[in-house]
């Protein structure tokens, strides 16, 4: 699996979970790239269920607005934590 | 728009649940009092126009800003530690192809310790659904035009960082001293939804 | 499931309306209901997302037609009762 870095590209998680979480129901299931990391913190999830949680990276990921809501020509800049992140492995 | 008598009804309640909580040790005698003055006291938009000021007339500042803001805002004497925890800070600067507008879709995060109490419009439900998806739109209802060639950032504050926007100096200011240029800044300007 | 907090992307809201010289707060209690969340989650009573959860769990009428600083009481107590601190009676007789 590809690691995360700034100019990975990444699919975030389709799933609509059960009780809180910080990844926007606009910006699921979409293909954005990461720009920059933003911090090392415990999954907000985890937290808002009464969990410690490890610790994992926070990136700033950039998605085209047409790729969100199928028109628009501005980028969308949204924070989320590692675990809502898949990068897309690129053909050789 | 809750009436009077909401009000003063909710304004009660939230001083009965003080003293119950008061007396059941979860609170000191006063500390609410010295919160709120802690809080107005440390956060203002004013703070926020030092910095963009600073970086207008600095460009090794604005550089170090928009790398590391955490550690720069400290060469003015100011901190993100001021709230419940250091929080990072994002700065991103606008220029004449890039304009950057900020947003929290979830809630309202917003870097009050530094820049205080946002603004309502900025907690409304009518401006976090719609900026994310129309912030042209959005801006002209802010009375903000700006060139297609300008491309449009929206950063959504999602997360642990909260986020500050450094205007274009405007034209003509090049024999301001740095005050008088930071008295230009305006709270909106620190948003996005205003050019300065 | 997606709650009413999530509103990124909706439509159907009115038109944003600024408010000139707008106060930091509209009324004392505003303040304190900051103030007291702030000292809570200082206590370790709550933390803060568990608040945002609490804000979240609304029923989307009533967050909807309740004030910012509304919610946010409402949050606080409901967390006070979830973690043991107070009854809901406790919370609804006056003290003080």
């Amino acid at each position: 699996m590809a690691e995360l870095a700034p100019g990975v590209r990444v699919r975030t998680r389709t799933t609509d979970p059960d009780g809180h979480t910080r990844l926007p129901r606009y910006a699921r299931g979409a293909v954005g790239v990461l720009v920059e990391e933003a911090g090392v913190h415990p999954l907000a999830d985890d937290r808002a269920r009464g969990r410690a949680g490890a610790p994992q990276p926070v990136w700033h990921v950039r998605f085209a607005a047409a790729d969100l809501f199928g028109a628009g020509d501005h980028t969308v800049t949204v924070e989320l934590w590692a675990d809502y992140l898949t990068p897309i492995e690129e053909d050789a | 728009m809750s009436g009077d008598h909401t009000s003063s009804a909710v304004s009660a309640r939230v001083r009965s649940v003080e003293a119950f909580l008061e007396s059941r040790g979860l609170l000191d005698d006063g500390e609410i009092d010295r919160r709120i003055d802690e809080f107005l006291a440390g956060g203002s938009p004013v703070n926020g126009a030092r910095i963009a000021a600073r970086a207008w007339v600095d460009p090794g500042f604005a550089e170090r800003l928009l790398a590391d803001a955490n550690s720069a805002i400290r060469e003015l004497g100011l901190t993100m530690a001021g709230g419940l925890q250091e929080q990072r800070l994002k700065v991103v600067a606008n220029t004449v192809d890039e304009h950057n507008v900020v947003v929290c879709t979830l809630c309202s995060c917003y870097p009050i310790a530094l820049l205080g109490p946002s603004p309502g419009w900025y907690k409304s439900e009518a401006y976090r659904s719609r900026v994310v998806r129309d912030p042209r739109g959005v801006l002209r209802e802010f009375g903000v035009e700006l060139p297609d060639r300008t491309r449009i950032s929206v950063w959504d504050a999602s997360a642990e960082s909260r986020y500050m926007v450094v205007p274009r100096r405007p034209a003509g200011t090049e024999d301001l001293p740095e005050e008088q240029l930071a008295g230009l800044v305006t709270r909106k300007g620190l948003i996005g939804t205003a050019v300065v | 499931m997606s709650r009413i907090n999530d509103v990124g992307g909706m439509s159907g809201f009115p038109p944003i309306a600024e408010e000139p010289d707008e106060p930091p707060f509209h009324a004392d209690w505003e303040a304190h209901v900051l103030a007291l969340n702030g000292a809570l989650i200082r206590r370790g009573v709550y933390n803060l997302d568990e608040f945002r959860d609490a804000i979240e769990r609304m029923p989307p009428e009533e967050y909807l037609a309740a004030s910012y600083y509304e919610r946010w009481f409402t949050a606080i107590t409901a967390l006070l009762v979830a973690k043991g601190v107070a009854t809901a009676d406790e919370l609804d007789s006056p003290h003080g």
